[in-house]
């Protein structure tokens, strides 16, 4: 068959490794991370965590204000599953989309319940003497992170 | 801010300046939603053109690999975290060409069907 412009496809032509040569690679890239987290070689973590319908990027000592109402009073642990991505300085583990419970631990404790500044909620329509104000004042939270922790239980 | 002009001093214009600007906070705080949304993208577009793919393909990648990061965190990973950034740009690459892979199929052309090659003379 000749050769047309529909012969071949429009993107350049890729090999894969072959993929067993890839898995011994890989088995070996695990077994690394294992022997890094078991021996503590990593300097800060950092996370990446959903919470409260938004996803965060949080390392320790960090702050964090949510607009809703926890049920938990000022001064408890949270232990905050959903962890999609943990990094440190040489490795980072990427959940699908979520990491196991038995990898990851954030901690974090409740520090403040406030309300947010008052904002104003003003809607107007000129010529037909249509005039609403309303103050708003939001319910909000302050979490301070206290620690991430990894385990060494990669497969 | 604060107002410019006799907006400032006299009361009636400062009234009708102060309710448009009331009025104006609240459809901004609508839209800051959508501009920071095209920030993100931009941002992202940028860090992932360093590394060689476009946005469409990074994003449509990742989410086929099921990994759902929204674009906030990952405008934030690009800033300051470049080398997660790279792994995750290389994951999106991998996922790419496997994609194409499964596209071709096994190379072999359908049944029933035959090429015939027309001669103009």
């Amino acid at each position: 068959v000749a050769k047309t412009s529909l012969t071949s496809p429009p993107w350049p032509e890729v090999k894969l490794p072959d993929p067993v040569e890839e898995a011994k690679y890989h088995a070996e890239v695990v077994r690394k991370v294992n022997g890094l987290i078991s021996a503590g070689h990593y300097g800060r973590l950092f996370a990446v965590v959903h919470f409260a319908s938004k996803q965060w990027k949080i390392t320790s000592e960090d702050l964090i204000m949510m607009d809703n109402v926890l049920g938990a009073e000022c001064g408890d642990r949270i232990r905050m599953e959903k962890v999609l991505l943990v990094g440190a300085d040489d490795f980072t583990l990427i959940g699908r989309p979520l990491l196991g419970k038995d990898l990851v631990r954030v901690e974090a404790t409740v520090i403040e319940k406030t309300e947010s500044w008052p904002k104003v909620n003003m809607r107007f329509w000129r010529r037909h003497n249509f005039q609403r104000k309303k103050i708003i004042t939001n319910p909000q939270t302050v979490l301070r992170i206290n620690t991430i922790e990894i385990y060494p239980c990669l497969s | 801010q604060h107002f410019r002009g006799r907006k400032n001093r006299c009361y009636k214009l400062a009234v009708r300046s102060v309710r448009r600007a009331f009025v104006r906070s609240t459809k901004a705080r609508r839209e800051k939603k959508r501009f920071l949304r095209a920030l993100w993208i931009t941002r992202i577009e940028a860090a992932s053109l360093e590394h060689g793919l476009k946005y469409p393909a990074f994003i449509s990648n990742l989410l086929k690999s099921q990994v759902e990061l929204n674009r906030k965190v990952l405008a934030d990973l690009a800033i300051y975290e470049p080398k997660t950034f790279k792994s995750l740009a290389a994951l999106a690459q991998r996922r790419r060409q496997e994609g194409f892979l499964a596209a071709l199929g096994d190379g072999k052309e359908p049944e029933g069907i035959f090429s015939r090659i027309v001669h103009h003379h």
